[in-house]
This record gives structure tokens, sequence and C-alpha cells, in this order.
């Protein structure tokens, strides 16, 4: 057998589980599903930036479940969340169609000599409690979520670029978002400026 | 073109599958990426030259989000690697051990690797699905059969 046929037979036994039903309200909530994820990546990866300047935080406090509000989609919403002891949480929340959400994510603090320690509880939940999202509303507008807020930001877009203050209770934010390709959504925060986009690989942006 | 997306997730789904898997080596992450890979051709209003040309943009974009969980902070609870293989069925003892080998090279020979032997690419066509050159695929490739033939002695024949 050539090696080209053992390696077929070596990785054929490889199957997907995923089951698709590919109904348009499917792919709905497969992409809010998606817009989600990047919101808790580009959340851990802003605490990356904020642990970098030199943020002092408090003990590690970990392994235990809360049931907080959070805003999401500018409702506030009760959800639970679960905390591990090395900065990654998960949570569960109901959204406005009645639909289970599950998200999750985590993140590092980087301390003023460099070494990397996982965040803490309270620290995810400050920092959720500030989060953004952005997506359609039913009538086809872009809409920007901050806490209570929800801007129509459908026509501030330059290059598929747009750029927006934010006015929140306890912080206010510069937010830039991304409108991708393919219709899809990345947006990074910062307290102090906007943060730029470059396509580092086709169809990959990074916010720098 | 442009082919129903159904049509092409009965095709490819277990190819997209093995790739991120060469990626991610986990299980969970892989779907994730089968997922949002279809997700995203349904999106795309890019359009396509044939069938190859189609299957050879799934497989980047599943390659690109693989490597993208890879470096991101987002976390599942993982299966671990070996736990996994004892769930696979291979039908020899010799494949079950060529696979296990080829997930211990690195991730820069494994795509390759994969993308060679798997899907049948040229080293011409794995250059333009990484973006990178020729002769830095062949370089990746000779390595990674190296490292193989080094493991697996004769199960793994010299080319």
């Amino acid at each position: 057998m050539s090696n080209r046929e053992q390696y077929k037979k070596a990785f054929s036994v490889l199957h997907t589980s995923s089951d698709f039903i590919l109904e348009e309200k499917k792919m709905v909530r497969l992409k809010k599903k998606a817009l989600l994820r990047t919101l808790a990546t580009a959340a851990a990866a802003c605490l990356v930036i904020i642990g970098g300047s030199g943020t002092a935080y408090a003990a590690n406090v970990g392994g235990i479940q809360r049931t907080i509000q959070l805003w999401i989609h500018g409702d506030q919403t009760n959800v639970t969340i679960d905390f591990d002891e090395a900065g990654h949480y998960s949570m569960e929340y109901d959204d406005e169609d009645g639909n289970k959400n599950e998200v999750g994510g985590g993140g590092v603090a980087i301390e003023d000599d460099g070494t990397e320690r996982p965040l803490t509880d309270d620290e995810l939940i400050d920092h959720l409690s500030q989060a953004i999202d952005v997506g359609y509303n039913d009538e086809g507008k872009i809409m920007l979520y901050f806490q209570g807020q929800a801007v129509d930001i459908t026509d501030k877009f330059e290059n598929n670029i747009c750029y927006v203050f934010l006015k929140g209770t306890d912080t206010s934010l510069y937010v830039t978002v991304l409108k991708d390709k393919d219709g899809s959504f990345q947006f990074a925060s910062s307290p102090d400026k906007y943060m730029q986009y470059k396509e580092t690989e086709p169809g990959i942006y990074t916010a720098y | 073109m442009r082919l129903p997306v159904q049509d092409l997730i009965n095709a490819y789904k277990n190819n997209v599958y093995a790739a991120a898997f060469s990626i991610c080596k986990n299980c969970s992450d892989a779907e994730d990426v089968v997922q949002d890979t279809f997700l995203q051709y349904y999106m795309t209003r890019k359009k396509f030259d044939n069938e190859q040309h189609i299957r050879a943009w799934l497989l980047k974009v599943a390659i690109n989000k693989a490597k993208n969980i890879q470096s991101s902070f987002w976390h599942k609870n993982k299966l671990p690697l070996d736990d996994y293989i004892e769930t696979l069925s291979f039908e020899t003892p010799e494949t079950k051990e060529l696979f296990e080998e080829v997930m211990k090279l690195p991730e820069k020979y494994r795509v390759v690797v994969h993308l060679f032997y798997y899907e049948d690419f040229s080293v011409k066509e794995i250059a333009k699905i990484l973006r990178t050159t020729e002769n830095n695929i062949k370089v990746r490739l000779s390595r990674g059969r190296a490292k193989l033939k080094e493991a697996l002695k004769e199960v793994w024949e010299d080319e």
C-alpha cells in the first residue's frame, strides 16, 4: 500500500458529527453564535491590552457559578456564568427569541513584570458588563449595542469601517466596527483610542 | 459559479473536518470550524470558477479559522487527543500508528502533509492555499516525510 493510500485510510476515520439543517432560521442562529464567539474573543483580547498597561488586579477567586444581569443586545438579561480557576468562563442565557444560548471565553492579565495570570471572575464580570455587540435588527439596520444603548450605525461606514464613540454610565468607549466581505462584523474597543484593523490573512482581520 | 451549500456539505464536510482537526487536534473546535466554514460560504457573495476552486476555498477558510481558534483565548472543555483517538475505528494498527505520528508533527508540517496526502493537492496548490512559496512547501513536506519515516520505519515508504 502506498503512503498516500495508507494516509487516506488513517484519516478516513474522521467524521464530523455536525448535523446540518440549512434552513434560513438555523443559519441566522449560527451567525448569531459566531458573532457572540467573536465578542467573547474580542473581550479576552481587550483584557490583555488593559492588563498590559499595568492595571493592578485582585487575587484570584474562582470555581464558582453566579447569576447576574448583563446587557445583551440592549436588554438587561439574566445570565448564569460558570468560572473556573484558569481565567475561563461559560455562560448561558435565553435570548429575545427564547432560544438558549451558550457562550464562553477567557483571558489573562499581564503583570508589570510581563508574567501572565488567569483573570479572576470579578475581572471577567467587569469586562462582560462593558461588552459591545453588533448585528442586524429586524428592519435590516446595523445596530451597535452597549449596555442599554442601541445605536444605528448603518450609514456610518466608510470603506467598510465605522468609528463610534460611546458614552456609558461609568465608562466611555472608542469602538471600531469592521464589516467583513461576507457581511459579518468584527469589532474592537478601547477606553482611550480607536483600534485599527488590518487583513493579516485572507478573511482574517486583526485589531491593533 | 455557485453550488448549493447543502450539496457541498454532503460532499466535503468530512474533508473540512479532517483539515480543521489536523490543525486543532480537538474534535469540538474542529466541529465549530466545519459549521463556521459552511456558514461563511453561505454568506459570501464570492463567485467561483469551478467545484475544485470551491473545494480549495473551503479548505483554506477552514485552515484559517482553525488557526484563529488556536491563537485565540477561546476555550472549551477539550477531550484529550489520546482519548479521542481511542474512539476512532482504525482498520489496522499501522493506520492508527500513522495517525498518531502525524498528530505529533509540528503544525506547519502537519497541515502540508495532510493537504498533500489526503486532499491530493499539488505543491503549487498548497502554496496558494497557505499563501507561501512552493519552495517553502517543498521543505515542509520533505521534513514532515522525514519525521514520519523516522518514527514509522518500514510502515512509511521512502519517496
